[in-house]
């Protein structure tokens, strides 16, 4: 067993979207209505705030813990106290980017983002079906603009692998 | 004809995905009284994935699209339930935290550009059910379904979270209502609700067509002929979605996924072209023989 972090929930708490954590009295609500809770038994919200409360930072931050929620939100709407584990999982998730914990397949989307302002790029495939019908090319994004912001939050940092 | 005009917020994944949805949007819009204002410029919505990332580049980014359309003096029209959250919930923050707000602006400066919340943020579905209104739709609609078992899929971030949608708008049910305008009949399942499983699709492969197969079992009993959604997530986890599952369980749906926007195209007399066909995974030939020419 890893040891406590006394401070944990704070940190969570303290970090945007995190408030949450501080309301749950770990009732299960959250737990009875995710649809990734359904399907499988490493995810499982109830256990995930009570593991915040008690302070498991390591094991919350360094496993995949953080990355199974679907952000469908329906915990955050069944929560008697508005503890809003679906919003912390952002606050959660923020947190593991800054441990350099992040899935591959954000990491994609994220750096997509910074080289063209889109999460998504054009496959070969649409841009010619895009032609085809008359829908021209694909609308004009100002990417300048979005580097500049992403600099300025230190985005394009966060989402280098080997800081 | 009275033209209502938004700021037509196209995002990422339709463009680059799913053109045969934007082509359906673009083709109906205008003969619904609808006029569609390109946003020029306008970057990602910052969904999901950028969320999970940092909090403040999620909302420097949205904010840029809402002030992009403060200055067109537009409220903004998005096709995609992603897009829709994470504008509408960024509109919301911005306005309430007046902290956050300043924080928000002193990054948008460096690009020309200051929030002000003077945007609302809608989604298709909403602009058809209160500015165009259901009579409207129903007059346009000159070859209706013939009682095509259809069920709806309204996708999470249509509804949920309740707070962002102030007095649930277009919701479920005036869903269910614009799908039966066409002929179609809206079809009751268990799963209505749920989450299609896509935004872990490419994330975590085995847990999106675990949620997937889930809302497709529930669709499946209750015997219908097709799914609408629209959400252009939704869209491709249940069409494309389909095909993973069969590869890795053997587990064959064949059922066909249409948008709505593609829905009503047919239904006012206006024939999907052979690309856009193939777009569909489950190939959609059977539902359109279910319409009736009058």
């Amino acid at each position: 067993m890893s040891s406590l972090d006394a401070y944990f929930m704070h940190e969570v708490a303290n970090t945007p979207r995190g408030r949450g954590v501080l309301a749950c009295i770990q009732c299960g609500r959250c737990t009875s209505s995710c649809p990734v809770a359904k399907v499988i038994v490493e995810h499982n919200p109830r256990r995930l705030m009570e593991m915040i409360i008690l302070g498991l930072r390591a094991d919350v931050m360094l496993g995949p813990v953080p990355w199974y929620c679907l952000s469908c939100f329906t915990c955050l709407d069944r929560c008697p106290q508005g503890g809003d584990i679906g919003e912390a999982m952002f606050a959660i998730r923020n947190l593991a980017v800054r441990e350099g914990n992040i899935p591959e397949g954000i990491l994609t989307q994220a750096r997509s983002l910074f080289e063209t302002g889109r999460v998504v790029t054009s496959s070969r495939m649409a841009l010619i079906q895009r032609e085809k019908c008359g829908l021209g090319e694909e609308p004009r994004i100002d990417v300048e603009a979005v580097q500049k912001i992403l600099r300025k939050t230190r985005f394009d940092k966060l989402i280098q692998r080997d800081r | 004809m009275n033209f209502v005009r938004y700021a037509f917020f196209l995002g990422c994944l339709i463009p680059a995905r799913e053109p045969n949805y934007e082509n359906s949007v673009r083709k109906i819009a205008p003969k619904l009284g609808v006029e569609l204002v390109e946003m020029d410029g306008a970057n990602c919505c910052a969904p999901f994935s950028v969320q999970s990332v940092d909090y403040i580049s999620w909302l420097a980014l949205a904010a840029r699209n809402l002030c992009i359309a403060e200055q067109m003096g537009l409220d903004i029209l998005t096709l995609c339930n992603d897009c829709y959250e994470s504008l509408l919930m960024t509109n919301m923050i911005l306005k309430e935290d007046r902290e956050t707000r300043e924080k928000v602006n002193a990054i948008l400066a460096d690009v020309g550009q200051q929030f002000k919340g003077k945007t609302d943020v809608k989604i298709f579905s909403d602009v058809l059910y209160e500015d165009v209104g259901l009579e409207k739709v129903k007059n346009a609609v000159k070859a209706p379904f013939n009682g095509l078992r259809v069920a709806v899929q309204p996708g999470c971030h249509l509804t949920k979270p309740k707070r962002i949608h102030f007095g649930e708008r277009t919701g479920v049910r005036a869903l269910g209502e614009l799908v039966e305008v066409t002929g179609a009949k809206s079809i009751s399942y268990s799963a209505k609700d749920a989450c299609c499983g896509g935004p872990l699709r490419g994330i975590n492969d085995v847990v999106a067509s675990d949620v997937a197969k889930q809302k497709l079992d529930s669709m499946k009993a209750a015997g219908v002929d097709c799914i609408v959604t629209v959400c252009p997530f939704c869209f491709l986890e249940l069409d494309r979605g389909q095909l993973e599952i069969k590869r890795h369980s053997k587990e064959e749906y064949g059922l066909p996924v249409l948008h709505y926007a593609e829905l009503l195209r047919i239904a006012m007399g206006m024939k999907l072209e052979d690309w856009e066909m193939k777009t569909h995974k489950i190939p959609i030939i059977k539902i359109l023989n279910t319409v009736e020419a009058k």
